[in-house]
Order: structure tokens, then C-alpha cells, then sequence
């Protein structure tokens, strides 16, 4: 990929091609093959099968050797992932993983599963945490983006992968970058590019994170908040969080899905900043609500449903009966977790980073940093006294 | 994204989105288990 100035007509035909979900970002645009797709999906579930079965015995296997406190403290998002790295490894030797990519539904796996999430969030604290993530995702999403837009205007960056790297990394990663692109009519590679920026830069998010939250004795409010503000993308997120612990799973969550519904508003931002600044089309059209609904992560809506009924029958049923029902639904989401951090090491591209140069990657690292150290600082003061 | 030359772009019609999709089936699988349709989770 590279950032030169693109042909006429070249953005149009962009646009049309423009991916609309994160599996389609990061893979090569390919016809779609129900067959294969099937074989994919078939693929997660018996590497999701995989994974809990590793969760489950390895602690038993290593009951009396040296890892014994190593293998207890490894949990299913770091299996997942594994063996969706293991999988890529050997579906790209093989020269199959192209073919099968369309089945590696990560965005649809993670999605349902925060929407059974949302059952066991209680809606007084959806309520009372949205407060402090709003304002957090505000101030962390101006600052972030600023600075992001700034430094790669400083290092020469063209106008639209600069849009792209500033969106994904301060709102929420590919799915950022996807709206992103589809308002500034990037280019397919620019596309393809950011989106595995994010993905290099959130895998060791998922383990260092809750790794520094633990060492820095942050609360889990805290280290929720800090998780579910800094790493870009939701499944990362979701995995990171699962590592912490289910408190501040909870947290990070409502803290993502606040940043996700912000979406749509910097989507529009973009779109008329490029229309009427950067390629000043006179017969531009100022986008409206619609746009904005378009833009908006629908699945945010589920979500909220999904805590409103969990709230409403855990006051109306037994508590037998809800008990019972809210293991069954964290039993639920935890396999769609599972699907979705397989595909994430399954989806794992690096080819298009090599092709790009230092620069963007420069960007991006230093994006980073500003992200993790703002995030914690939003974090400590925002959330310092939250209960979860 | 990769080295091979791009193959032209063949999507056209409707596409589901996965942000319903999601929304939809993680609503579904909710009343199923609220309902008593579902009892148990899978390898628990």
C-alpha cells in the first residue's frame, strides 16, 4: 500500500467497495462462496471446541508440575486467540485461509455475545456508569483523535489514511475505521491497512493490560474503564476484560459501547470536513440524521434491550429461576466470545504492513501511548469512586 | 492488502447486516432462555 494521490474516478469506485464489517476490512475482497463461508464457520466452532477443551483440562493436566499456578491463571480469550494464531498459521501454509476467511465472523460473534452480555448488567448500572463514560469517551475521542490527526499531518501522511488511523485508534478500531472510510471514500488498501494496524496493536493490549491494572492495584471500575478506553477494538476489548475479571468486563463494556455509539457522530464530521474542505465539491450535501442513523452501531440498542428484560426478570422471576437462567446466558456468551477470539487470531494479517512503511506505523505507536496514558488518567479520575 | 491483483468486485443485492444480525439473534437466544425454552448451556 502506499499513500500516493490517487487517480480520477479512483474514490468513487473505492466507495462502492468500501467494506461494511470487519471481516471484509481485513480480508481480500473475494466472491463470496457459501461453501467455503460454511467451511469457515465450521472451522471456528471446532477450534471454539478446541479452546474449552484446553480451558477446562489443562489445569488438571498440569495439577502437579511447575505450571500448575501458570496454567490456572490462563483463561479461554488467551486459548482462543492461540489457537486462532495456530489455525492462520496453518490455513495461510496450506493456502487456504483467503477461502476461508468469509466464515471468520468475528464482528458478528462478539457482537451477540455483548448483547447476552447486556442481560446480566443490571440496569442501574448501565445508568449509573454511562455518566462517566460518556464523559470519558468525549474527552478521550477529542484528545486522542487530535493528536492522532496532528502527528500524522507532521510526518505527511495522506488526508484520508490520516482520518482512518485517528478514528480507529480513538474510537474503536475497525469498526471506526470502516465508517471512517466509507466518509472519506478511502481507498480498499487504506482500509485493509488501518484495520490490521489495529489488530497488531490490540493483540498485546489483550494480555498487557490486565497484566498492568493488576500491577498497578487499579479497582476494577478503574481497570475497566482504563481497558474499555484505550484498546481499540470490541472483541480485544471483550477479551481483556475477561482476563480481569467479570467486574470490570462490565465496565469495559459500557465503556466501549459508549465510544461505539459515537461512531456516527465523527463519521458525519468526516464526511463534511472531506466534502466541503478537503475536495470542496460544491454539489456536496450536508449529511443528516439519517446518515447518522446509518452510521450508528445497532447492536448498542440490543444490548441496552438485552440489560433492560435481565433487569426486569431478575425482579419479576424466582431467584431460582433467575439464577439459573443467567448461567445458561453467561454460558451462551462465553462461546460467542470464544467464536470471535478465534477468528480474531484467525483473521491476523501482516502482509499489507510491510508494504506501508514506518511512518503510519510511527503514527499508530505513538496514538497508542497517548491513548493508554489519558485513558488511565480519565480512568483514575472518572471512576475512581464507582462500585461495581 | 495482498499481492495479487485485486479480482473485481463482485458483491452486489442485499447484504445482512451484522449489527442486526447480532442484535436479533442475541435477543432470540435472551427470550429462549427467559422463557424456559433453553435449560442448558453447551459442556458446562
Amino acid at each position: 500500500m502506499t499513500t500516493a494521490e490517487e487517480t480520477p474516478g479512483t474514490a468513487a469506485a473505492a466507495a462502492e467497495e468500501t467494506p461494511r464489517n470487519e471481516t471484509d476490512a481485513v480480508a481480500p475482497a473475494a466472491p463470496p462462496n457459501l461453501a467455503w463461508i460454511g467451511v469457515g464457520i465450521v472451522l471456528v466452532v471446532v477450534l471454539g471446541y478446541a479452546t474449552k477443551y484446553l480451558d477446562k483440562n489443562v489445569p488438571a493436566w498440569l495439577a502437579d508440575t511447575g505450571l500448575a499456578r501458570i496454567s490456572k491463571s490462563v483463561e479461554y480469550p488467551i486459548y482462543a486467540i492461540a489457537i486462532g494464531l495456530l489455525g492462520n498459521l496453518v490455513l495461510t501454509v496450506t493456502g487456504l485461509r483467503d477461502r476461508l476467511s468469509g466464515g471468520f465472523r468475528t464482528e458478528f460473534f462478539i457482537k451477540t455475545g455483548l448483547v447476552l452480555l447486556g442481560a446480566s448488567i443490571n440496569l442501574s448500572l448501565l445508568v449509573t456508569a454511562a455518566g462517566p463514560a460518556i464523559i470519558q469517551a468525549l474527552l478521550l475521542i477529542s484528545g486522542v483523535f487530535l493528536f492522532t490527526w496532528w502527528f500524522a499531518g507532521k510526518l505527511g501522511l495522506e488526508e484520508k489514511l490520516r482520518a482512518l488511523l485517528a478514528s480507529a485508534v480513538s474510537i474503536c478500531g475497525v469498526s471506526a475505521a470502516i465508517a471512517a472510510a466509507g466518509a472519506v471514500r478511502a481507498r480498499r488498501e487504506q482500509l485493509a491497512y488501518a484495520a490490521s494496524l489495529v489488530i497488531v496493536f490490540a493483540l498485546p493490549s489483550i494480555f498487557l493490560l490486565p497484566y498492568l491494572a493488576d500491577v498497578l492495584g487499579l479497582s476494577d471500575a478503574v481497570a475497566g474503564a482504563w481497558i474499555g478506553g484505550n484498546i481499540d477494538t470490541t472483541a480485544a476489548v471483550t477479551a481483556a476484560g475477561a482476563l480481569a475479571g467479570e467486574s470490570a468486563l462490565k465496565v469495559a463494556t459500557i465503556v466501549k459501547v459508549t465510544q461505539n455509539a459515537l461512531i456516527g457522530f465523527v463519521a458525519i464530521a468526516l464526511t463534511a470536513y472531506f466534502a466541503f474542505k478537503v475536495e470542496r465539491s460544491e454539489s456536496a450535501q450536508r449529511p443528516g440524521a439519517i446518515e447518522l442513523w446509518r452510521r450508528f452501531p445497532k447492536f448498542v440498542l440490543g444490548f441496552v434491550a438485552a440489560s433492560i428484560i435481565g433487569t426486569w426478570y431478575a425482579k419479576t422471576a424466582a431467584a431460582a429461576d433467575n439464577t439459573a437462567a443467567q448461567a445458561v446466558a453467561t454460558n451462551l456468551r462465553t462461546w460467542f466470545l470464544i467464536f470471535a477470539f478465534v477468528s480474531i487470531g484467525l483473521e491476523f494479517r501482516v502482509r499489507s504492513l510491510r508494504e506501508a512503511g514506518w511512518r503510519p506505523v510511527a503514527v499508530f505507536a505513538a496514538a497508542t501511548v497517548v491513548n493508554i496514558v489519558l485513558a488511565l488518567a480519565l480512568a483514575s479520575l472518572l471512576f475512581a469512586n464507582f462500585t461495581v | 492488502m495482498s499481492d495479487d491483483p485485486a479480482p473485481p468486485p463482485t458483491r452486489s443485492g442485499p447484504r445482512i447486516s451484522e449489527d442486526w444480525a447480532a442484535t436479533v439473534v442475541g435477543l432470540l437466544l435472551l427470550v429462549l432462555i427467559l422463557s424456559g425454552v433453553i435449560t442448558k448451556g453447551v459442556l458446562q
